[in-house]
């Protein structure tokens, strides 16, 4: 029998109880107006409240604290993501909006999900989770349905048993499990979930945006740059909107300018609806390349999957290519070799864990002062998450 | 099949025969087999005597007469001056077709009709019938071109021409400054002369509206007319002065007095010089350029024709040269579009119901048609909007063409419809075949296949609903004929039409694929000369140029060529290639400025010679096509560089932004995993579960206060709840949680103590990491007010249930977990 018949037999009482949780409300807030005077103990449980998301049993507190007061608060922040929590609620809300396109953080536990934190459980460079040939799915012991490709069974399944992410998980790589080549995986671009959001009708500038709000924290909006080359700008898109020019030359030119060019990257992928999984077809340019292309006829026709950076150029160098790069190739493994190198992708994941821990984005000079080092040790330990989240948690813990 | 080839034995030289001939045609229409048969327009014109003289000596004297001479003859067209004993040439005598074909042959060009002496004498103002004398060269071209037949356009060669070399200089731009200078200097003599036409309000409205009284306004629609390089060259100066356009004293005073505002106006712009470290080709303006043929559109069947070429006025002329001119009156909110065209936002083009009854008359003869269209969409939100109809309201037509959404609907009266043509043919939504962009539509019907309907060449997929065409025998001539809108004026299309053409035959697959070939507008080829860069003779870089629309060029199909036919080249680099705009490169829209290729006259195997790129791209336009002046800049052509790199953006410095606090709310998930852990009631708990899922979209989802409502605080309370539930219901659990509590007495034992109570409240308070922290409330304050709740809880003593104990005990769990001590992180 659920609470709700429980719950109807305190009804005499149900104001006298909702009176007594606004008291202890309250004092909590009253208290809270003296965090200035927190101390290790104070900073302990925030530590773990924030990087784990519950509260620390008084063992685990006492080690973090005894950390704390020994000078080494990177330690309690550990310990604190030793907590299964930090896994199944912290990472996996972390992780999921960036695989759908509501960025919802309702959606269903997924391979993306999956292999983003199974990549920071195991400190795998992070700057490799776009380009890397890498899977995380649930243990065989756990009797599982199999990872498959034309559906979510296996990781629904683990959601709904509650299974342990810290312990469950298993690395294996795409090109094992999935029919893709080696070479056309792309860390999670290639992923089932990403391709069902991203790759699903249209025309794969939807994966290019989100990957691009996703992993380099600027939308479309921010990356504007309409002195770029028009060249490589689709088919599909009017250059002249209702009639009027103006639109094109103001606005569309100044994201697709950039866009079209990477986004070509993704020529030979597709997600088949029908089927419920990823086409790539190697040396075939997919259909939707062509989606109204007689919109503008003397616009670009895609042959193949080169892409290039036009953003190494103009006012998107402020996002830190990186030079030994050549900002071109063929393919999304390139392309998310060539994100994944730059200084926004770096920026991009500390700022995330920032909200994620501190609650509020970077704020002020010092906010800015701390969140380059903390990238700085971010890159120095080979792209570590546990070492941003670490070193943003003790940045937040307060006094 | 050619589009001029005519069977000329069965062309009728007056409306009997007409009629005949219609019928004819119409009764081979339904036959299954047989010749093409070529119909027969129109040609009846103001009244002119039968012919009584020689017959046609060959047949293209009898071409000469159905096509130009029985057109031109009467006496209210050549007919007049040019007729027997008149004035030379007398290609319109009607004593002798014969006499007149020589005659004609003395000022016609039938390999370029345009380029006709007669064409360009009326062009020029002499005695054109129509009110608009570009529209008069345009019919006359037409009619030529009817004659030449195979003779003209097509297969014609292009024939390139050096253009007059021209170095790109300063060149004066409209400030951006939203028509203040202009505001100053011309805007007033415009208001004050030109405003009871030139104003969208006026009783005799003509666009273009530059004498509005907003002055942005009035400085958009001026800025074509205005020469700023050279004042007295602008369209107003020479409107007035040489063309005598409504003068309002003595046109010479009136064009010095708008020449000086223009002057005043251009005195107070600096000219845009050309940065001198550019490598340069010399500059063309649009009209410096070879007009392109482009290939021949398919027009044989054509009865009505519109191509807004006029660009001003309010009529909106039918050039197909079949008689009677189905001219359109513009009315409402509309504007005439560069490059040809008109925008409706508010407004419609509408023929009478006179002339309009030439379309009933001419298909009804076949049984069949082709409605053709370039056109704009203005949205794909508008429904049921109206872009071709011949109708009389929104119940009754005889056709339309519309557009719902993403989709075009194509209505036909026929005896299988309803006199709305109803059931409609629309292009399937999911296809969103229509876009709000520049297309070619053709809607086709036949009495066998019924309707069809093709965009940019392709067709659409979506069949006739009614499985056949059916008989057109219950049209009605009484209807008018509107392009944007429905006569009754409530079906408002906004968009721009680029041209409209009505066919009396379908257009088959591949005579749509030509029309779509062609495109619309007219096209120039700019040689832009570079042989002063490269050591090669007459070295030209060849675009193909139209204007765009209203606000741009199109540039295409860039090739490197000699006009030399000697001259031989190769290994000459070329990289990044801009188009320059008036002494200044544009920053949108350069295209070629990544282009690195090698020239080689090995690679110039085509007519237009080398190509270089394969793509198009569009230019702003500034000051109009008879204005812009365009050249080229290399990084390197041949041994001339000027490679750019481009500087380091400026980064902006950060903004601080308001402060926030550093504390949040525990989500959802968290609130579960804590709770879970807190109780020890497991998160797979069946009633946990069932109740988490329940409410798990209430409970925060961010951790901001901002976002805190009270609903989520009750999904709290409702979590919480079930966990103590399920925490006291499991002795075993509730055993290990709190080891000392007695939940089998009474509320008066189990509560009636303060140790007693300890018993439950203490492994509470500890394990929600409630003691000592200066950050929460103290554990003393929490069990002051938990006492309170459960003293109030046991009122009722000795009477209380017996599972009263384990409920009071469920609730002081839940008060507290279900709190900010929680909550808050």
């Amino acid at each position: 029998m659920s609470s709700i018949v429980n719950y109807a037999g305190w009804q005499p009482s149900g104001s006298l109880l909702r009176r007594a949780l606004v008291g202890i409300a309250c004092i909590a807030l009253a208290a809270i107006a003296q965090s200035a005077e927190a101390g290790p103990r104070e900073q302990a449980k925030r530590l773990h409240d924030r990087l784990a998301g519950v509260p620390p049993a008084e063992q685990v507190l006492a080690t973090m604290e005894a950390d704390i007061l020994a000078g080494n608060p990177i330690a309690a922040a550990e310990t604190a993501m030793d907590n299964s929590a930090f896994y199944n609620v912290t990472l996996r809300n972390f992780a999921t909006p960036w695989t759908n396109r509501d960025q919802t953080v309702f959606a269903p536990l997924n391979d993306y999900t999956a292999t983003v934190i199974g990549m920071i459980r195991d400190d795998v460079p992070f700057n490799t989770v776009l380009s890397a040939d890498i899977l995380y799915v649930g243990d065989n012991g756990l009797g599982l349905p199999p990872y498959s490709m034309t559906d979510n069974a296996h990781y629904e399944e683990m959601e709904a048993r509650h299974v342990d992410l810290k312990t469950g998980l298993v690395r294996t790589t795409q090109s094992t499990v999935t029919d893709l080549p080696a070479a056309a995986t792309a860390g999670v671009v290639t992923t089932r979930a990403a391709a069902e959001a991203f790759f699903v009708a249209g025309t794969n500038r939807a994966m290019f945006r989100f990957t691009l709000m996703n992993h380099m924290c600027n939308d479309l909006e921010q990356v504007k740059d309409g002195s770029r080359a028009p060249d490589r700008i689709r088919q599909d898109v009017s250059r002249s909107p209702g009639g009027d020019s103006r639109v094109f030359l103001n606005n569309c030119i100044e994201c697709h300018a950039g866009m079209d060019p990477m986004a070509q990257a993704y020529a030979y992928y597709d997600f088949d609806p029908e089927r419920g999984r990823i086409e790539y077809t190697p040396g075939q340019v997919q259909p939707k390349y062509f989606n109204n292309d007689a919109n503008f006829p003397f616009g670009f026709r895609t042959p193949d999957d080169r892409w290039d950076n036009y953003w190494r150029q103009g006012t998107n160098t402020r996002l830190g290519w990186d030079p030994s790069l050549p900002g071109s190739g063929n393919g999304a493994k390139s392309l998310g070799e060539e994100f994944g190198a730059s200084d926004a992708f770096a920026e991009c994941q500390v700022k995330k864990v920032f909200e994620a821990v501190c609650f509020r984005q970077p704020s002020d000079a010092a906010d800015r002062l701390a969140l380059q080092n903390i990238v700085g040790a971010f890159r120095a330990s080979q792209y570590r998450m546990k070492t941003a989240f670490a070193e943003t948690a003790v940045y937040c813990m307060g006094d | 099949m050619d589009s001029n080839t005519t069977a000329l034995p069965m062309r009728p030289t007056n409306a009997g025969k007409v009629f005949a001939a219609l019928l004819v045609a119409a009764a081979l229409a339904g036959c299954s087999s047989g010749a093409d048969t070529q119909e027969n327009p129109v040609t009846s014109v103001a009244s002119s005597p039968d012919y009584t003289g020689p017959a046609p000596a060959t047949d293209d004297v009898q071409s000469f007469k159905i096509e130009v001479w029985d057109k031109v003859r009467p006496d209210n067209r050549c007919g007049a001056c040019h007729g027997t004993g008149g004035e030379t040439p007398g290609f319109a005598r009607t004593d002798d077709v014969n006499a007149a074909y020589e005659e004609a042959n003395t000022v016609v060009d039938l390999t370029s009709p345009g380029d006709s002496r007669m064409v360009a004498k009326v062009a020029g103002g002499h005695n054109c019938w129509e009110s608009n004398d570009a529209v008069c060269a345009e019919i006359l071209t037409t009619w030529i071109t009817n004659w030449a037949g195979d003779a003209a356009g097509g297969g014609k060669s292009i024939e390139l021409e050096p253009p007059a070399e021209k170095t790109p200089g300063a060149s004066k731009s409209f400030p951006d400054d939203g028509g203040s200078l202009f505001g100053q200097t011309v805007h007033p003599v415009l208001t004050r002369y030109c405003a009871d036409c030139h104003v969208a309000a006026a009783p005799t409205s003509q666009s273009p509206f530059f004498a509005e009284e907003d002055v942005a306004a009035s400085y958009d629609a001026a800025k074509s007319k205005i020469n700023l390089d050279d004042p007295a060259a602008s369209r107003f100066v020479v409107r007035l002065a040489s063309e005598f356009h409504n003068c309002w004293s003595d046109c010479a005073t009136d064009a010095a007095e708008m020449r000086s505002a223009i002057e005043a106006l251009a005195g107070q712009v600096a000219p845009t010089e050309v940065d001198p470290s550019f490598v340069l080709s010399r500059a063309l303006t649009l009209t410096d350029g070879i007009v392109a043929s482009g290939g021949n559109r398919y027009e044989r069947n054509v009865i009505a024709l519109w191509e807004f070429k006029t660009g001003q006025g309010d009529t909106a002329f039918d050039t197909s040269g079949v008689e009677p001119a189905l001219n359109l009156t513009l009315s409402g909110d509309y504007n005439w579009v560069g490059g040809w065209g008109i925008a409706l936002r508010e407004g419609k083009a509408q023929g009478t119901t006179t002339a309009s009854r030439k379309l009933h008359d001419l298909i009804k003869g076949t049984g069949e048609y082709a409605i053709e269209a370039w056109v704009v969409p203005g949205n794909v939100v508008q429904e049921e909007a109206r872009i071709v109809s011949y109708s009389a309201g929104t119940t009754d037509r005889n056709f339309t063409l519309g557009q719902t959404l993403y989709s075009y609907d194509f209505y036909n009266r026929s005896d299988v419809t309803d006199a709305n043509g109803d059931p409609v043919l629309t292009t399937s939504d999911a296809d969103e075949d229509l876009q709000a962009t520049l297309q070619h539509v053709v809607a086709n019907f036949d009495p066998v296949n019924g309707r069809s309907i093709y965009v940019n060449g392709i067709h659409t997929d979506d069949m006739e609903p009614t499985g056949t065409g059916g008989s057109l025998a219950d049209w009605d001539d009484t209807f008018a004929f509107v392009l944007g809108n429905e006569v009754s004026g409530d079906r408002q299309f906004a968009g721009t039409f680029r041209m409209v053409a009505i066919h009396n035959r379908t257009l088959t697959p591949e005579q749509i694929g030509q029309n779509f070939e062609v495109g619309v507008g007219e096209k120039f080829y700019l040689l832009f000369g570079v042989s002063h860069l490269v050591d090669v003779p007459e070295a030209y870089v060849l675009f193909e140029v139209a204007q765009f629309d209203s606000y741009s060029y199109l540039f295409t199909k860039p090739h490197f060529l000699s006009l030399d036919e000697s001259a031989t080249w190769g290994g000459i680099p070329l990289e990044g290639m801009r188009i320059g705009l008036n002494g200044a490169e544009p920053r949108a829209g350069q295209a070629y400025k990544k282009l690195a290729t090698t020239l080689a006259s090995d690679a110039a195997s085509e007519e237009l010679g080398q190509p270089i790129a394969d793509v198009g791209t569009i230019i702003e336009l500034q000051k109009g096509p008879e204005s812009d002046e365009f050249f080229l800049t290399f990084e390197v052509l041949g041994a001339n560089t000027n490679v750019r790199t481009e500087p380091v953006p400026l980064v902006s410095a950060p903004v601080d932004l308001a402060p926030s606090p550093d504390i949040g709310v525990r989500t959802f998930d968290e609130l579960n995993a804590s709770m879970s852990q807190i109780t020890g009631v497991a998160m797979t708990h069946p009633e946990v579960v069932e109740t988490f899922t329940t409410i798990r979209q209430q409970l925060p989802t961010v951790e901001s206060f901002g976002a805190f409502s009270s609903s989520q605080q009750v999904g709290i309370s409702q979590l919480a709840i079930e966990y103590c539930n399920a925490l006291v219901e499991d002795a075993g659990l509730r055993a290990q949680v709190f080891p000392v509590f007695d939940f089998t007495a009474g509320v008066t034992t189990a509560y009636g103590s303060a140790a007693a109570r300890d018993a439950l409240l203490d492994p509470l308070i500890m394990r929600i990491n409630n003691t000592a922290f200066v950050s929460q409330p103290h554990p003393d304050d929490v069990k002051f007010e938990l006492n309170n709740l459960i003293d109030r809880l046991t009122v009722c003593g000795n009477s209380c249930a017996p599972e009263r104990t384990a409920t009071v005990a469920k609730a002081t769990c839940a008060a507290l977990i279900g709190s900010a001590t929680l909550t808050i992180q």
